[in-house]
């Protein structure tokens, strides 16, 4: 919960404090009492977070555990022994021993509801039409603790409804509730002071500064901190209604930060990436282009194995496909003049089950293809834009084989690319035989002889290993677009057996190939892999980035319940996610 | 002069005994006095029935698997259909339990409706049954009687509810819909028809020579076996012991009401008969002091937390939006706990057990179907009397497919 020791009551105001991943003291532990019950609170809690130990909701709208303490919804007033008779901020009072605190008095759940009354008079009727509506904290708030029309009959203030923000956030006045919670971000998280309340009193709302944008590469984050439908995210407006999306844990692969998020989907679509907590990863943020990473697995994807280049192409189905391809390559084998290029995009498994059949073939040469690099920052965003170059690196070593960059293709007469990502299509027409496993359609796709269509990191099991040498797992979020789709080891293995080679049928076979070869996977196991994944010492970088999270010394794991405390949703701010 | 044994002279010398095995029938499930979709496994040595197994199932529906999948209000279209023949009752019965583990007390007004509706159906049910019994016997003009009165009830239920079968009326902590105008003139003009409907066919039935012979001593069960198997409602009654829920436990507004249990006292299909005919003119008394005690007021409690908000807040202002998309979308919010809440239904004590884990959702529930033990008893009942008094006992016991098969 509070552990990272990010509760900070320093000053009122939006940007007086600064919260930031720290390593934690021993916790001092206090006892209090929440409504009678004796809980063993960390000394840092403030009320909420005491509560929160003993399943006791303390509602709240501004509050948020890594952001600073601004006061400003009043929602989580309750009563204690230290001030009788007066009602004190939970979110801004801290623990003390042999505290009481009273959170069902009649005061407090008057409060309560008066609240949500004031919090509703200019709240547009919307619910239909707001993006937020099912996981909305108004809507939760206001059936927990109001449930009355309302007494107010003044007409609603008219405020502008859709101001572009930014890129990827759009802003409804009329929804705000003046929580600041997106203010404070920007100030502390993002560290870069692009939103202000502007304005007074009932008329005030949240501004961009003129001629400025929200042109933050956290500027998404703000729509995951927005306790209401203020600020909505430009990318997923519209396009579903969040209870008609299941969430489930995947890792970004935007970048080789390899944050955790969740993919909610609906069939075979992914409509949004959420960050998913993770202290040493991402905390519970992630950046403006991770969010959209999850568009490659929707669209222009190699829809069928086909054999053939340019206008001889034909689907052919994955049988005749692979078949194909082991007639094409089998003349060839053990002759040299056979490549290999393995995409850095790729998970460890389909690297390994690359290398293993480069082996089987007597390849000669090995690439290694990669997205080009990015800008980068030092909290989320690195420079390398491929998930997984540190777990290729990892097999070609347990492999033992030598890896040139993929643009310089050359001294091959045949390629077998796993995942098409940075080859150069221009040096791949003369090519005698090019085996294309490949997820997407591009001008490489359109030179092979036989293309096998590939999962999406986000459609299959695996492993990935980030930049820090984390190893961490992805799930088979999604299902597959179409039948035909398989994981990029599993169509390697075709071919191998093909070839007269043994293969291993199930994810976890492939990762044993590797981690029976690599000293750094030794005695570990993919069904053991852990959901907030392990870090590979061997690999922990000397140079650390100021801000980056990073692992807790003498340990592998997270600190903190990585699961869901009683009373909160998935996701919510205290749990996985930002919300 | 007889010579036995010359066929010329002895008309029985070329008789002989013929030797008689068992032999299996089907009866249903499709056969017009199968009263919805049952079969029976019938064995018979000759006329006389030695067995006869029902054997159900046509009609399940996976009511408490659905149940769990249902949010508390979903789960009332799903209890029309357990006695289709008196779905208020049904409704009534569910939505008490659901307020029982609230605690929640319906608005007086809505207590009275639910009993004036639960008696309204309490006559069609016993009209349906009476009449069909009559039909099977070969007495088809009781029949259109008792459905020409059913029909009068049935678009009265029509007019209240909105549908005539599968009603879905209450609501947790009142009803749907309030009597329109002119509803309870309306119903005071018909009950008459109704009753002099019932008349005739008490006429044509309760003392006629035919119909006696064929139900008198027939499926004769004492009231100590019927306990035993787990009789309640009228087949229960028609033993003699004095056991209806109203009474027994009063639930409702019952316990304002003045009226009287009949008994039976041989336990045979003539006492199931008699006695149902007896209990419409009781429920008649009931549905006349109801309409004369029902208070005005409203027919829902106004607690937005169980009631949806009405149709101007939530198209009006944002509180009754939010209050009517999370009664939609995440169900009325139960206490986790367990109940189980007893009424009298048409054909017996209508049971459910009802657990909540404090979610949108039921966790589970059951249904006590008055029908389920009173049909497991059937073999009992039927066996050893001639096939011919198969379909009355059958009849008299008002199997209904779907609260015994859910």
């Amino acid at each position: 919960m509070s552990d990272s020791g990010a509760v900070s009551t320093g000053g009122g105001q939006p940007g007086a404090a600064r919260a930031q991943a720290q390593i934690p003291a021993p916790p001092k532990m206090v006892k209090v009492f929440v409504d009678g019950v004796e809980v063993q609170a960390d000394s840092r809690d403030n009320l909420i977070e005491a509560a929160r130990r003993v399943g006791v909701a303390i509602p709240y709208f501004c509050y948020h555990p890594r952001l600073s303490i601004a006061g400003q919804c009043r929602m989580c007033l309750v009563e204690t022994s230290d001030a009788p008779g007066r009602l004190v901020p939970g979110c801004q009072v801290r623990v003390k021993e042999g505290l009481k605190v009273v959170t069902n008095s009649p005061a407090v759940k008057d409060n309560q509801r008066g609240c949500m009354e004031f919090h509703l008079v200019n709240h547009p009727v919307d619910c239909a039409i707001c993006d937020q509506s099912g996981e909305c904290k108004l809507q939760d708030y206001y059936m927990e603790y109001d449930h009355q029309p309302s007494r107010i009959r003044v007409n609603k203030l008219n405020k502008p409804k859709r101001e572009i923000f930014g890129p990827q956030v759009v802003y409804d006045a009329e929804r705000c509730i003046m929580c600041t919670r997106c203010v404070r971000f920007m100030d502390e998280i993002a560290k870069e002071t692009q939103l202000a309340v502007v304005d007074r009193g009932t008329h005030s709302l949240i501004a961009t500064f003129p001629g400025q944008p929200l042109d933050s590469k956290y500027s998404g984050n703000t729509v995951d901190i927005c306790p209401v439908g203020a600020l909505l995210n430009r990318d997923f407006r519209f396009q579903s209604r969040v209870w008609f999306v299941n969430k489930s844990p995947a890792v970004c692969t935007g970048c080789s930060n390899g944050c955790n998020v969740y993919a909610e989907s609906r069939g075979d679509v992914i409509y949004r990436l959420l960050p998913r907590r993770n202290e040493e990863v991402n905390q519970v943020w992630m950046c403006d282009e991770g969010r959209l990473t999850y568009h490659a697995s929707n669209e222009k994807r190699v829809e069928w194995a086909r054999t053939g280049r340019g206008d001889t192409s034909a689907s052919v189905g994955p049988r005749i496909a692979v078949d194909r391809a082991v007639e094409l390559l089998k003349p060839l084998a053990g002759q040299g003049g056979i490549g290999i290029a393995v995409s850095a995009q790729c998970t460890n498994e389909e690297a390994a089950a690359a290398f293993q059949l480069g082996e089987r073939l007597g390849a000669t040469r090995y690439f290694l293809g990669a997205q080009p690099q990015g800008d980068s920052d030092d909290f989320l965003i690195r420079a390398d834009k491929n998930p997984n170059t540190s777990g290729v690196l990892l097999a070609a070593e347990a492999f033992g084989v030598k890896l040139d960059v993929a643009h310089g293709i050359d001294r091959v007469k045949a390629l077998i690319a796993m995942r098409t990502d940075g080859l150069p299509a221009d040096k791949l027409a003369r090519l005698e035989v090019f085996v294309a496993i490949a997820q997407n359609e591009d001008a490489v796709t359109a030179e092979a002889d036989v293309t096998l269509p590939c999962k999406s990191v986000y459609e299959q099991d695996g492993s990935l290993i980030n930049w820090y040498g984390r190893l961490q797992r992805t799930w088979e979020s999604v299902p597959a677009q179409r039948a035909d789709t398989a994981s990029g080891w599993s169509w390697a293995e075709r071919i191998l057996t093909g070839l007269g080679g043994s293969a291993s049928t199930s994810v976890a076979a492939a990762f044993r190939t590797l981690a029976e070869r690599s000293p750094h996977l030794n005695g570990l196991s993919f069904e053991q892999l852990p959901e907030e994944g392990i870090v590979l010492e061997a690999l922990l970088p000397q140079d650390w980035p100021a801000r980056a999270p990073r692992p807790l010394p003498g340990g592998h794991s997270v600190r903190g319940p990585q699961t869901t405390p009683p009373g909160m949703k998935v996701g919510d701010e205290a749990s996985g996610g930002s919300r | 002069m007889t010579e036995p044994g010359l066929p010329d002279t002895d008309p029985l010398a070329l008789e002989a005994e013929i030797p008689t095995a068992p032999m299996t029938v089907n009866l249903g499930p499709s056969h017009p006095a199968m009263h919805g979709t049952v079969r029976l496994v019938v064995t018979l040595d000759g006329e006389t029935i030695v067995e006869a197994i029902p054997e159900i199932g046509f009609l399940h529906r996976g009511f408490s698997k659905s149940s769990e999948n249902s949010t508390w209000h979903q789960v009332l279209p799903y209890t029309d259909r357990l006695n289709y023949v008196s779905p208020i009752l049904n409704n009534t019965g569910y939505i008490m339990g659901v307020e029982k583990l609230i605690g929640l007390k319906p608005t007086e007004r809505a207590e009275y409706l639910r009993v004036l509706g639960g008696e309204i159906s309490r006559i069609c049910d016993h009209l349906t049954c009476i009449g069909a019994i009559g039909l099977e016997l070969g007495a088809f003009t009781t029949f259109l009687y008792a459905m020409e009165a059913r029909e009068l009830l049935w678009d009265r239920i029509a007019e209240l509810c909105g549908a005539r079968v599968t009603v879905s009326w209450t609501r947790i902590g009142g009803v749907a819909t309030d009597m329109p105008a002119g509803w309870e003139e309306h119903l005071r003009g018909c009950l008459p028809r109704v009753l002099e409907l019932t008349n005739e066919v008490d006429t044509l039935l309760t003392r006629n020579r035919i119909f006696v012979d064929r139900t008198r001593g027939v499926g004769v069960i004492s009231g100590d076996e019927a306990i035993d198997w787990g009789f309640t409602g009228p087949c229960l009654r028609a033993t003699g012991v004095n056991y209806d829920v109203r009474k027994a436990h009063p639930y409702s507004v019952y316990d304002r009401m003045d009226f009287e249990i009949p008994l039976g006292t041989r336990g045979d299909t003539y006492d199931r008969y008699v006695l149902r005919l007896e209990e419409i003119r009781q429920s008649h008394r009931i549905i006349l002091q109801c309409l004369d005690q029902m208070p005005p007021g409203p027919i829902i409690i106004d607690d937005w937390r169980y009631a949806l908000p009405p149709k101007k807040e939530v198209f009006g202002s944002i509180e009754g939006v939010m209050a009517h998309f999370k009664l939609i979308m995440e169900g009325i919010q139960v206490p986790a706990g367990e109940v189980y809440v007893y009424t009298e239904g048409a054909n017996g004590e209508l049971g459910f057990h009802i657990v909540s884990n404090g979610k949108g959702k039921p966790y589970a529930i059951q249904v006590r179907g008055p029908g389920f033990p009173i049909l497991s008893a059937l073999p009992r009942l039927i066996k050893g009397h001639a096939v011919a008094d198969l379909i009355p006992i059958f009849d008299s016991i008002n199997m209904i497919g779907g609260e015994v098969e859910q």
